[in-house]
């Protein structure tokens, strides 16, 4: 049975890794008939395979398309598990409200840092394009988040990320706030006063981390 | 020198009096800026290419792109409202969708439930493909006909309307401009088509069909091209926006984007003298050389870190007497957010890289944000007549 199962996570990676949706929904189903508890089948096959995909990407081996085919295997297995995982198991590493900022429909980056931070333990909620602050903040206050990921492609729509920031501290509102798009840069997010800046989606998730250690000590 | 011919000189690897200049500026700059009704910018012809010309001659350019298609007066039979606001104008047609056109950016069409249509990688009979407009004035369809119901054979797809921004410009100022029109590459339709994410991972599922739609769309590429040139237009650029290292590999370029737009410049050649030119944004650095085999005469952007990964000194050294070069300013940290300063420290730079044996642009790399403001732009041609002499 154990070596069953050690086979089964290691083929269940490497399906995410080569973006087979198929396969990767078929193993998820055969390991949970055998009675493997579903937040191993996570811990152990899905978020290992994504690791190989972030660091991967991270390095240029692999691109974009490849990127989303892994992304697309992994959420179809999610959402057979994520009825069966508790709470707690779903929003390990944190909760992050993520979303392209009002007059914005741009949403390549920013699902693709989606998809990594919830390989890396992270619940994402992900609010959509063309997102205003009133949706980010009442999205966060429901889900107890502890962070807000904002995204931008446009030179128009990167100012607005300053009206959440704005709003954030004026509200008093403990969030952590994190950005990124083709046009920010670590300055712009500084000027803003973001508490992080991520050039690309590897970056995404260790920004998270380190925000994520910030809030619980604040807190 | 005019700006004409001053361009020419470089199309062809030469030199000039000067350092030619010219930017594509972003739609939202010519709302915010050249002071002509965004509705009429983005749904007529004469407007559009009045902005153009208007433009270009406050800010001293010496050419321009004209990077939408010509309209048809028909579309005000189709309209049911105009609504205004402060920031926004809401067309609403009368098939109960509508476009919004924000003032400082590109509008959009959606249905009556607020979305964008798009079809799905098995929607598509590649067959039924030629050409995909997605400035069309009701962007994207399958099978694709023009505006509200104006449905093409492929032996006659081209509204004779879809050149009257050319020919507009062309009556304005082409004795004096570099007038430059635009096709979008097949690569670059083909995303459009099925909104970026869902054509990504279609070259993964079935790269097979992927050639076959990208075959059919350059047919209708090459068409709109050749006709562009009968027009009498200076250059045509391919607008390649999507074939970075940010999106895709080298070897997803070699077999996605190389090909086809090797086979329009080449079917545009055989027809024409008219050079035919790149457009890629983003990270180029790493297929400078696949960029040049598809037999393109000249590249555009050129985006410097962060924005990209081009050296100018590196790309001029390596693309020198090969083909013209464009692009290089940063349009975002230098342009739109930078000092008076930064600019000319930043752009007196690149003309000293570029200009050195002709074959040079000044220009932003990308288009010039809509928010930037006219006085930092002025400053490029200031600058060109300071330090680009030859």
């Amino acid at each position: 049975m154990e070596n069953t199962e050690k086979e089964l996570f290691s083929q269940l990676a490497q399906a995410v890794i080569e973006g087979k949706q198929e396969i990767t929904v078929a193993l998820t189903n055969e390991l949970l008939t055998l009675g493997t508890e579903p937040k191993r089948i996570l811990d152990e096959g899905l978020m290992p395979g994504m690791e190989v995909v972030g660091i991967r990407f991270r390095d240029n081996i692999i691109f974009v398309p490849q990127v989303l085919i892994s992304a697309r295997a992994m959420k179809s297995s999610l959402a057979i598990l994520e009825p069966l995982l508790s709470k707690s198991d779903i929003s390990g590493a944190g909760t992050i409200i993520i979303g392209t900022v009002k007059g914005d429909i741009h949403d390549i980056g920013k699902n693709i840092v989606a998809m990594m931070l919830r390989s890396s333990g992270f619940k994402v909620v992900d609010i959509g394009i063309d997102a205003k602050v009133e949706k980010f903040l009442l999205t966060a206050e429901q889900e107890g988040a502890q962070i807000l990921g904002m995204s931008a492609l446009l030179t128009t729509t990167m100012g607005y990320m300053k009206t959440v920031v704005t709003r954030v501290r004026d509200d008093k509102l403990p969030y952590k706030i994190m950005v990124g798009g083709a046009p920010i840069s670590r300055q712009f997010a500084e000027q803003i006063g973001a508490d992080g800046y991520a050039r690309n989606a590897t970056e995404a998730v260790a920004m998270a981390k380190k925000l994520m250690e910030e809030f619980k000590t604040a807190s | 020198m005019n700006g004409k011919d001053r361009i020419a000189r470089h199309l062809n690897l030469g030199i000039s009096d000067r350092t030619p200049v010219m930017c594509q500026l972003s739609i939202g700059h010519y709302f915010l800026h050249s002071g002509i009704d965004p509705v009429e910018i983005w749904f007529e012809s004469g407007a559009f290419a009045e902005a153009l010309v208007n433009m270009a001659d406050r800010y001293s350019f010496d050419g321009v792109l004209i990077n939408l298609p010509g309209r048809s007066d028909v579309y005000k039979n189709s309209v049911k409202e105009i609504q205004r606001s402060h920031d926004e104008i809401k067309v609403i047609w009368k098939n109960g969708h509508y476009t919004i056109l924000p003032f400082d950016d590109n509008p959009h069409y959606y249905t009556p439930a607020g979305e964008r249509i798009f079809p799905t990688f098995d929607d598509i009979d590649p067959e039924q493909l030629y050409y995909v407009e997605p400035w069309d004035v009701t962007e994207v369809k399958f099978p694709f006909f023009w505006g509200f119901d104006e449905h093409r054979e492929k032996s006659d797809f081209f509204p004779d309307y879809h050149f009257d921004t050319i020919r507009k410009v062309k009556s304005l100022a082409g004795n004096r401009l570099s007038v430059h029109s635009e096709v979008f590459s097949p690569w670059s339709q083909f995303l459009e088509l099925l909104n970026y994410e869902n054509a990504l991972m279609a070259i993964m599922d079935d790269p097979i069909k992927v050639k076959v739609i990208l075959s059919q769309l350059t047919e209708g590429t090459i068409d709109l091209a050749k006709k562009q040139a009968l027009e009498g237009v200076d250059a045509i650029l391919i607008s390649s926006a999507f074939a970075g290292a940010g999106l895709i590999s080298r070897d997803q370029y070699n077999e996605f984007v190389l090909p086809y737009e090797k086979r329009i410049i080449s079917e545009v050649r055989q027809t024409s003298d008219v050079p035919v030119y790149t457009h890629t944004c983003g990270s180029i650095g790493d297929r400078l050389d696949l960029m040049l085999e598809t037999g393109t005469r000249g590249i555009d952007t050129l985006d410097p870190p962060p924005l990209g990964t081009v050296d100018l000194a590196e790309a001029k050294q390596f693309l020198s007497g090969k083909v013209f070069i464009k692009g290089n300013i940063d349009p975002v940290n230098t342009l739109l957010y930078g000092s008076r300063e930064d600019i000319i420290s930043d752009v007196t730079r690149r003309i000293q890289t570029g200009k050195p044996g002709g074959g040079y642009i000044l220009s932003s790399a990308c288009s010039v944000a809509p928010h930037t403001p006219p006085e930092h732009i002025m400053l490029l041609a200031e600058l060109a007549e300071q330090h680009g002499k030859y």
